[in-house]
C-alpha cells in the first residue's frame, strides 16, 4: 500500500519497525529499469499518428492523467474529475475537476487547460470551461462518456508549443524519442507519490534482447511474447500475465464481393484450427476467439463459436472454387505472426483454398493485432472497430443481447476473421514489489516498489 | 586471256585449292581433337562435380544420423510411446536441432508420418508428411521436394529411424538445393553448376519455367538458352551434351552437359547443368586458325610468285615461238627461234627453225618462179599488146611499097591514107608503153593527214561532172559518208586515183544505168571505202582473178587499173575486198588503217591536201 508521504514513511520506519519485517514493508527509492519493445517518438497522448499499443497506453498513463480511472470491473472512478453528472439523454456532461491538482511545471490544473486538450483529442466533442469544471457536449447521446474518458489518449497534457506537460505520477527527466524514456517520481503528486524515484525506460529492444538484460541483471520488468510466457516460467522466471487483451485476426482489404466470395470467406474462417494456434503456437499465451471481444468481457463470445468443421469447409460440398489465391501479410518482425500465417495457410489448403503468406503491405487479407483500448465492451467494439476499418458498430441499448448484435453484425460482414485473444505477458526482477495490472494487462507501476532479494 | 595468265591461273588455282584442302582438314582434325579433349575435360569435371554432390550427400547423412541420435530425439522417441505427442512442446525442436546441424530442412515425424515437428515450415506439426516412410529408410542421400510456406523446394535429404520402444521417430533432414548450395559446391575453374528445379506446381507439360532455373548468382540469365536442353532430358531422361552460345562472342560458350536428377521414386526432379567454359578451347582454335590463315596466306602469296616465275619460265620460248610465228607472218622470213633448252620446247623451237629455213627457201623458188612467170605474162602481154599495132603497120608499109609501082596520084593517095594509118598506130603503141611506163612507175605514197570524205567528195564530182557530159546512160550517183570520220595518214593523190579508178569501173559495169554508191565508215582501227554498183556483176572466177595484173574482162582494158589500186591500198598498209554476184551488182571495199604514226613529226595533223583541192 502506498504511502501519502515520505515523513510519514521515514517517522513510521523509525519508530515501529523491526529488521526482520522490513523486507516486506513498502520502500521507497530506486530507479526501476524497464525495456519495451515499442519505440514510440512521440508521447503526446493524443497523437494519432502513432499505432494504439499495450506499451504507448502504459507510458502515457505514468505522465498523463485522465478524468476518470476504470476500476478492475470497468467501473469509472474519479481520479482529475473528483465527480461528474450528464443532462438527461446523456448529451452533456458536466466533469468537476480535483482541486490542488498541479502539472509537472507546478501550475495549477485549470478547466482551461483540461478543456483544450480534450478538445486536441477529440474535435467532434464542443468542450468549455464552466467554473472549476468543464463541460462536453455530444453530437448524440453518450451514456458511457466517463468510461471513455478514462482511454489513454484523453490523457490531460498542457501544450506549450511542442512541449507536453502532464499532471501524472511521474514527470519526464529525460526523452530520447523511440530510443529512452526517463521518468521521475513527484513528490506533490495528488495521488501520492510513487515508491520508486525514477523510472528508465529502453525503447525498441527486442524481446530476446529484453530476457537477456533481464537474466543479466540489468532490467527489472520487460515485456515477454505471449507464446514465450509459459517456457519462460518454467524455466523459472517470474511472469505475470493479463487477461486475454490482445485481439489477433485476419482482415480483409476489401468489401465482399459476391455470394461466392462470402462463401469463401466463411469456409477459411471454419478452416482455422484456432486451438492449434493457442496451445501449440502460441504455447497457451492466448485464447481461441470466435468473437471480436473476450468471453471474461462480454460473457457471449462462446456463442460465436467456430470450431473448425471439415464437413462444411470442403469444395465439393458446393463452395465456389477460389479465383485467384489470396495473399496474406503478416508482420514480419513478429515470428509469432509469421507461425500463425502459415498455419492458417495450412488449415486453408485442407479446404481448398490457396493463401500465400507474404511480407508485402498489399495483401488480400492483413494478420493483425490489436490491444482491447478498454475495460468497457462498448468502447472496446467500437474501437477495434474503428481500427479494423469496420463500419462503427450500432448499439441499440445498453444491454448484453444489444452489444451482441452489434458485434454479430460485425462479424457477419466477413471483414474480418477473429483468431486469437492474447495475453500480455511481463517478466519481473525479484525486487520487485507490489507488482500490480489492470485487467487488461497495464502496468501500475506507480504501486512497485523496490526491494531486496526474492520477493 | 593469255597462255601465260591461264597457266598461272592453274597454277593458283591448284595451289590454293591445295592449301583449302589441307587448311580444311587439319581445322577439322584440329577441331575433333579439340572436342575431343575438351569433351574428356567435361566428363572429367562432371565425375569431380558428382563426387563433390555425393559428398554433400553424405554429411547431409551425416549430420541427420546426429540429430537421429541426439538426446532430444531420443526424448521424443520416448514421449511418442507414453503419450499423444505433445506439439507445443516441440514446436521449435526441430528448429533448434537443424540450426545445430547446418540442415535446411528438419522434420520430426512419428510411424504414421504425423509431423511432431518441423524446422521449415514449424506451423506444419499434426500434418503427414508427403514422403512415404513405409518400407526400409534409404541409406543414401537423395533428392526430395520439400514443402515450404513459400512454395515447393528441392532438397537433398536423408532419412534415420530413431526406434524406441513400439513407436519410432523419423527424422528427415536436409540440405536445400538453391543458390548457396550450388555456391558451395567445389568446382574447378572455368566450371560452374546450374540447376533446373522440377517442381510439383509446375503444369505438366509446361515449357521450363526461368525462375526455377538458378546458378549460384540466383536466378539463371538468359534461360532461353539452355531450356531446349532442358525439355529435351525431361522428355528423354538421359544425359545429354550440347555447346550453348550465350553471346556472339564464341569465347563466351559454354559445353553444357545436363544430368537428369530424379527422387525415389524414379521422378525426375531436377536438371543438373555443368558449363564448362570453351573460352580457353576457343581462344587456342582461334590462334590456330589465325595462324593457318596466316600460314596459308604466306603459302599461296609465295605459290604464285613462284607460279608466276614457273609460268614464265614455261611459257617464254612458247612465247618466242608466237614472237616468230607473228614475224614470219609479217613477212620477216629470217626470223628464228633461240634453242635454250633440249627439252620438247626445245626440240620444238628446232623444228620451228627447221621449218622457217624450208619455207624462206620454198619461198625463194616460188618468187624466181612467180618472177618467171610474170615476166612471161609480160612478154607475152607486151607482145600481143605490140602485135595488134605491128600487123596494121606491117600491111601499111606494104602497101605503100606496092603503091610505088602504082601513079603518082595513086601512090599520093595511098601514101597519105598510109601516113595516116602509121601516125595512128604508132600514137596506139606510144599509149601502150606508156601504161606499163607508168605501171612500173608507181610512186610511194607520201603520208599527210588526209580527210577521207574529202577524197569521196571530190571523186563524186568528177563523176557527176562526168555523167553530166555527152550522151551518157543515166547512172545515179549517191554519196553516204561518215558524219565525223577521224582523220588518218594517207596520200591524197594516190587514194584519190585509187577510188575514182574504182568509180569509173563502176560506170563501166554499167552499161544499162544504175545506181553508184560511194560510202565511208569508221572501222575499228582505221577507215573503210565503199564503191558499190548495180551493174551486171562479177563471178567467182573473175573475183579470183580480179586484181592479178593485165588480167581485164573488158574489150580494151589493159588489166593495170584494179593492180594499180591494189597496189595503192596495200602501200597504206590496207587491204581491198569485193563482194559481188552475177547479175547483182558488185562493191569494192578498201580498210585503210590510221596510220597516224607515219606523219610527219610535225605534231599537227595537216590538211595540205583539202587546201589543195
Amino acid at each position: 500500500m502506498r504511502r501519502s508521504g515520505l515523513p510519514l514513511l521515514v517517522v513510521t520506519s523509525l519508530l515501529f519497525g523491526d529488521v526482520t519485517s522490513a523486507a516486506t514493508r513498502p520502500r521507497y527509492g530506486g530507479t526501476l529499469k524497464v525495456a519495451m519493445r515499442a519505440a514510440p517518438t512521440s508521447l503526446d497522448p493524443a497523437d494519432s499518428s502513432q499505432p494504439e499499443s499495450f506499451a504507448r497506453r502504459n507510458l502515457s498513463g505514468l505522465i498523463f492523467d485522465t478524468l476518470v480511472v476504470l476500476d478492475d470491473q470497468g467501473r469509472p472512478q474519479p481520479a482529475l474529475a473528483s465527480s461528474w453528472k450528464s443532462e438527461p439523454g446523456s448529451q452533456r456532461w458536466q466533469f468537476y475537476l480535483r482541486p490542488g491538482v498541479t502539472f509537472h511545471d507546478g501550475t495549477a490544473l485549470s478547466s482551461g487547460t483540461v478543456a483544450a486538450s480534450l478538445r486536441t483529442a477529440n474535435s467532434k466533442w464542443k468542450i468549455f470551461s464552466a467554473g472549476e469544471g468543464i463541460v462536453i457536449e455530444c453530437d448524440a447521446p453518450a451514456p458511457n462518456l466517463p468510461v471513455e474518458l478514462a482511454m489513454a489518449r484523453y490523457g490531460i497534457a498542457k501544450r506549450d508549443g511542442a512541449k507536453l506537460t502532464g499532471s501524472g505520477a511521474f514527470s519526464i527527466a529525460h526523452w530520447d524519442p523511440g530510443k529512452r524514456l526517463t521518468l521521475t517520481a513527484r513528490d506533490d503528486y495528488w495521488g501520492g507519490r510513487a515508491f520508486v524515484d525514477s523510472i528508465e525506460i529502453e525503447l525498441g529492444k527486442s524481446l530476446h534482447e529484453q530476457m537477456i538484460s533481464l537474466d543479466l541483471g540489468k532490467l527489472d520488468l520487460i515485456e515477454v511474447a505471449s507464446d514465450q510466457a509459459q517456457r519462460a516460467m518454467t524455466e523459472g522466471r517470474r511472469i505475470d500475465t493479463s487477461s486475454p487483451a490482445e485481439l489477433m485476426a485476419l482482415v480483409f482489404a476489401t468489401d465482399r464481393h459476391s455470394s461466392g466470395d462470402l462463401q469463401q470467406r466463411e469456409t477459411l474462417a471454419l478452416s482455422i484450427d484456432r486451438t492449434s494456434l493457442s496451445v501449440v503456437l502460441l504455447q497457451g499465451g492466448a485464447d481461441p476467439a470466435d468473437g471480436l471481444l473476450p468471453n471474461w468481457m462480454t460473457g457471449y463470445a462462446f456463442l460465436f463459436s467456430t470450431d473448425m468443421d471439415v464437413s462444411r469447409m470442403q469444395p465439393e460440398h458446393g463452395n465456389p472454387r477460389q479465383m485467384s489465391p489470396w495473399t496474406l501479410s503478416y508482420d514480419a518482425t513478429d515470428p509469432v505472426a509469421r507461425l500463425v500465417a502459415e498455419r492458417i495457410a495450412l488449415n486453408a489448403r485442407d479446404a481448398g483454398l490457396t493463401l500465400q503468406p507474404t511480407n508485402s503491405v498489399n495483401a488480400d487479407l492483413r494478420l493483425v493485432r490489436i490491444p482491447l483500448a478498454s475495460l468497457d465492451a462498448r468502447i472496446a467494439l467500437t474501437n477495434l472497430a474503428t481500427s479494423l476499418n469496420l463500419a462503427q458498430p450500432t448499439f441499440n441499448g445498453d444491454s448484453a443481447n444489444d452489444l451482441y448484435v452489434a458485434e454479430r453484425t460485425l462479424l457477419q460482414s466477413r471483414q474480418v476473421i477473429p483468431l486469437l485473444h492474447l495475453r500480455f505477458a511481463s517478466a519481473l526482477e525479484g525486487s520487485v514489489r507490489n507488482w500490480n495490472t489492470d485487467r487488461e494487462g497495464g502496468w501500475r507501476l506507480q504501486d512497485v516498489w523496490l526491494g531486496t532479494g526474492k520477493p | 586471256m593469255s597462255f601465260r595468265s591461264r597457266l598461272l591461273a592453274g597454277f593458283a588455282l591448284t595451289v590454293f585449292v591445295s592449301v583449302a584442302a589441307v587448311t580444311l582438314i587439319v581445322s577439322a582434325v584440329t577441331r575433333r581433337a579439340f572436342e575431343r579433349a575438351n569433351d574428356e575435360r567435361t566428363t572429367a569435371l562432371v565425375a569431380q562435380f558428382q563426387h563433390a554432390f555425393n559428398r554433400r550427400g553424405e554429411e547431409v547423412v551425416q549430420r541427420v544420423e546426429a540429430v537421429a541420435a541426439s538426446e532430444v530425439s531420443t526424448r521424443i522417441a520416448l514421449n511418442l510411446n507414453r503419450n499423444a505427442p505433445n506439439y507445443a512442446a516441440y514446436l521449435s525442436e526441430a528448429k533448434s536441432l537443424a540450426d545445430s546441424q547446418k540442415l535446411d530442412f528438419l522434420e520430426l515425424a512419428d510411424s504414421d508420418g504425423t509431423i511432431i515437428s518441423s524446422a521449415q515450415w514449424p506451423a506444419k506439426f499434426g500434418y503427414h508428411e508427403l514422403f512415404s516412410l513405409t518400407g526400409p529408410v534409404p541409406k543414401d542421400a537423395f533428392l526430395r521436394q520439400e514443402d515450404l510456406p513459400t512454395g515447393p523446394a528441392l532438397g537433398l535429404s536423408a532419412i534415420r529411424k530413431v526406434d524406441v520402444g513400439d513407436k519410432s521417430l523419423y527424422v528427415i533432414g536436409g540440405r536445400r538445393l538453391d543458390k548457396n548450395f550450388m555456391a558451395s559446391l567445389e568446382l574447378p575453374n572455368g566450371m560452374r553448376a546450374m540447376l533446373y528445379q522440377k517442381l510439383s506446381e509446375e503444369k505438366a507439360g509446361a515449357a521450363v519455367s526461368p525462375q526455377y532455373l538458378i546458378d549460384p548468382s540466383g536466378t539463371l540469365q538468359q534461360p532461353d538458352r539452355v531450356a531446349p536442353l532442358i525439355e529435351q532430358v525431361l522428355k528423354t531422361r538421359q544425359e545429354t551434351t550440347a555447346i550453348v552460345h550465350w553471346s556472339s562472342d564464341a569465347s563466351d560458350d559454354e559445353s553444357v552437359h545436363a544430368i537428369p536428377l530424379g527422387g525415389q521414386d524414379n521422378q525426375i526432379l531436377a536438371v543438373l547443368i555443368l558449363g564448362s567454359s570453351r573460352r580457353s578451347v576457343v581462344e587456342l582454335q582461334q590462334h590456330i586458325r589465325s595462324a593457318a590463315i596466316l600460314a596459308a596466306g604466306v603459302g599461296i602469296t609465295l605459290a604464285i610468285m613462284f607460279s608466276r616465275w614457273t609460268a614464265a619460265r614455261v611459257t617464254r620460248p612458247v612465247e618466242q615461238l608466237a614472237d616468230a610465228a607473228r614475224e614470219i607472218a609479217a613477212g620477216n622470213w629470217n626470223t628464228k627461234v633461240p634453242v635454250t633448252s633440249s627439252d620438247e620446247l626445245g626440240a620444238l623451237a628446232k623444228s620451228f627453225n627447221r621449218m622457217t629455213g624450208e619455207l624462206l627457201e620454198h619461198k625463194e623458188q616460188l618468187l624466181k618462179a612467180e618472177r618467171v612467170a610474170a615476166w612471161r605474162e609480160l612478154a607475152r602481154r607486151l607482145a600481143h599488146e605490140l602485135k595488134n599495132p605491128m600487123f596494121p603497120l606491117q600491111l601499111t608499109v606494104e602497101n605503100l611499097i606496092r603503091a610505088r609501082q602504082q601513079t603518082p596520084e595513086q601512090f599520093e593517095e595511098v601514101f597519105q591514107e598510109s601516113s595516116s594509118t602509121l601516125l595512128a598506130e604508132i600514137s596506139n603503141l606510144k599509149t601502150i608503153v606508156s601504161r606499163f611506163s607508168e605501171f612500173s612507175r608507181m610512186p610511194q605514197p607520201q603520208f599527210q593527214s588526209v580527210q577521207i570524205n574529202h577524197i569521196v567528195q571530190n571523186v563524186a564530182r568528177l563523176l557527176q561532172a562526168q555523167l553530166q557530159s555527152g550522151n551518157r546512160i543515166p547512172v545515179e550517183c549517191k554519196l553516204e559518208l561518215s558524219r565525223a570520220p577521224q582523220p588518218i595518214a594517207a596520200d591524197p593523190d594516190l587514194l584519190y586515183r585509187a577510188v575514182s579508178n574504182l568509180a569509173f569501173n563502176a560506170l563501166d559495169a554499167m552499161p544499162e544505168g544504175g545506181s553508184l554508191t560511194l560510202r565511208t565508215r569508221d572501222g575499228a582501227n582505221g577507215v573503210l571505202v565503199e564503191i558499190s554498183d548495180t551493174g551486171i556483176g562479177l563471178s567467182a572466177d573473175e573475183r579470183e582473178r580480179l586484181f592479178t595484173p593485165y588480167y581485164t574482162s573488158k574489150a580494151d582494158g589493159t588489166g593495170l587499173g584494179l593492180a594499180i589500186v591494189q597496189s595503192i591500198v596495200s602501200d597504206h598498209g590496207g587491204r581491198i575486198s569485193v563482194r559481188s554476184q552475177p547479175g547483182q551488182g558488185t562493191t569494192f571495199v578498201i580498210e585503210l588503217p590510221r596510220n597516224l604514226d607515219k606523219l610527219p613529226v610535225t605534231g599537227l595533223i595537216q590538211t595540205e591536201y583539202e587546201a589543195k583541192m
